[in-house]
């Protein structure tokens, strides 16, 4: 018994190696009280304990995490990757899964390596399995329209400029889950209720922004969602900034909360606001036409009826041509515009994933500050119910408080 | 508070455990006798507690002989703040003790 119990003592402490830095100190301390408990079975059962501790956090936090990820990781690959040769789409959909996979495959670990950890509570972890959901659903269902909008591939060129325009639009996509991440490590001061407070707000405002334009506002520049749009890109970070920034005043009473810290939370809840609705928005308009494709109108529409395009498109004008001056025979003219219809539409989502969080960051940092200068955003008292603590680091080790009595109990 | 009334059963009794003697440090295998709760169970409890800034936990400071040092935890004030309300809650239930006794073997809910 004697063997076997130091046996599991051994396993147990190679073990704890396993589990991240902030929770192995918990596995050490079941080690460290086995001596304490009876020998015979009574320390086995401990030393059971604690190996079933370790796998029920390794198995919870980084199996599970790697299972779901896998598990994505393969919805996307069944739908992105596959494509006829003469698609002009094929190739860029599959540099796109490629690429989208093995950077957010890396992205949790570079972020905790040059960051640090998550941040403790439900709302970062939820943020983070969203995001990732997001960005997943949004390269599926871009490449599903993509794919429709690039059958003729010998009339859709993939030009090195194009090639370039399509990279950045990757960095950008997985930069959303990056600036996620970093807005959700312990190292990011963000007041308790503001990552909810910011990403609930853009959520409601993407869903009615979807539902103005369920298509895209391109194939209505005239309409009025394109109007809403701009509301939306001011108010949504202003509303973000000023929430957040009155939710961290609260907090931080009895003490009051500087203008630059109250800009600093408005800049972080209006950037998570923004970037939020514009990812949003551009996973249900992609999602919508990849689904749908029918439903969007031909782009040469207004143009055929008398536009200064006219002329050019009833004469089989290429525009996506190399040379320009190619002409579309007239058997696949109608093809090639509902084609490049399908493949224009739900560009402005796209585009506006590029500047989305910086037009949140700078309005959303101007709020937070006039919030934190607002009358009742301070001046009542420690003893206000109401009152949150005040943001603050957890411990480097995960634990709330490290302070060392000479003897313990 | 509205959470207290989130808590398990299992997680009431190590709050309970730590509530008798607030200012006290506890380690965790008296506290698993205290409770009747196996290490499997209590030091998930103890982590979630933690995470939530309802307990503090620190190692003894001075190596005592014969014995690794120990791993202690005791209530924050909000944690202190928090038990209180929850036990209290807990208390005028008529076969709240009981229903306490049964659940230490029911599967854990976390903190």
């Amino acid at each position: 018994m004697d063997r076997f119990t130091a046996a599991l003592a051994g396993l147990l402490g190679r073990s704890a190696g396993l589990l991240p830095a902030a929770r192995r100190e918990w596995a050490e301390a079941v080690l460290a009280e086995a001596g304490e408990v009876p020998a015979g079975m009574g320390r086995v059962a401990w030393l059971c304990g604690g190996l079933w501790l370790i796998a029920r956090e390794v198995g919870m936090g980084r199996v599970i995490r790697v299972l779901a990820f896998a598990a994505g990781a393969a919805g996307l690959v069944w739908i992105g990757w596959p494509g006829a040769s003469s698609n002009s789409a094929t190739t860029l959909n599959r540099v796109y899964v490629a690429g989208a996979l093995v950077l957010l495959a890396v992205l949790p670990w570079a972020v905790r390596r040059y960051v640090g950890p998550v941040r403790g509570g439900w709302a970062p972890r939820a943020a983070r399995v969203g995001a990732y959901a997001l960005v997943l659903a949004l390269i599926a269902a871009k490449a599903v329209k993509d794919r429709h909008g690039s059958k003729l591939g010998a009339y859709f060129v993939m030009a090195p400029g194009l090639w370039a325009l399509e990279i950045v639009l990757l960095l950008v996509i997985v930069g959303y889950v990056a600036g996620l991440f970093i807005l959700t490590t312990e190292r990011v001061r963000l007041t308790r209720w503001g990552l909810p407070a910011g990403i609930g707000l853009g959520a409601v405002t993407g869903g009615v922004l979807y539902a103005l334009a369920p298509i895209g506002v391109s194939v209505d520049p005239d309409g009025p969602s394109l109007q809403w749009w701009g509301v939306a890109a001011l108010a949504l970070p202003v509303a973000a900034g000023l929430l957040v920034g009155r939710l961290a005043a609260r907090a931080a009473r009895p003490a009051v909360l500087t203008p630059g810290q109250g800009a600093r939370q408005g800049c972080l809840a209006g950037a998570c606001a923004t970037a939020t609705a514009a990812l949003l928005v551009a996973v249900l308009t992609s999602a919508t036409i990849a689904l749908f494709p029918h439903l969007v109108p031909l782009e040469g529409t207004r143009a055929a009826g008398g536009g200064p395009d006219a002329a050019y498109i009833a004469g089989g004008g290429c525009e996506t041509c190399d040379p320009v001056n190619t002409v579309i025979p007239p058997g696949l003219r109608h093809e090639y515009w509902v084609e490049i219809s399908v493949g224009q539409a739900g560009m402005w989502p796209l585009a506006f994933l590029l500047i989305a969080p910086f037009v949140g960051a700078g309005l959303g940092a101007f709020a937070g500050g006039l919030a934190s200068r607002s009358r009742g955003t301070s001046g009542r008292g420690a003893d206000d119910p109401d009152a949150l603590p005040p943001p603050a680091l957890p411990a480097p080790s995960g634990m709330s408080g490290h302070r060392a009595p000479a003897a313990g109990k | 508070m509205a959470e207290g009334s989130r808590f398990s059963v299992q997680t009431l009794s190590v709050l309970a455990a730590l509530c008798a003697e607030p200012a006290g440090w506890r380690h965790g295998y008296a506290i698993a006798k205290e409770t009747g709760l196996r290490s499997g169970t209590l030091y998930p409890i103890l982590i979630r507690l933690a995470e939530r800034g309802l307990v503090e936990a620190c190692w003894e400071e001075e190596q005592p002989a014969g014995r690794p040092r120990r791993h202690l935890y005791r209530l924050t004030p909000d944690g202190l703040a928090r038990a209180k309300a929850a036990l209290a809650e807990q208390a005028p239930r008529p076969h709240g003790r009981a229903a306490a006794a049964g659940g230490r073997r029911a599967a854990p809910e976390g903190a």
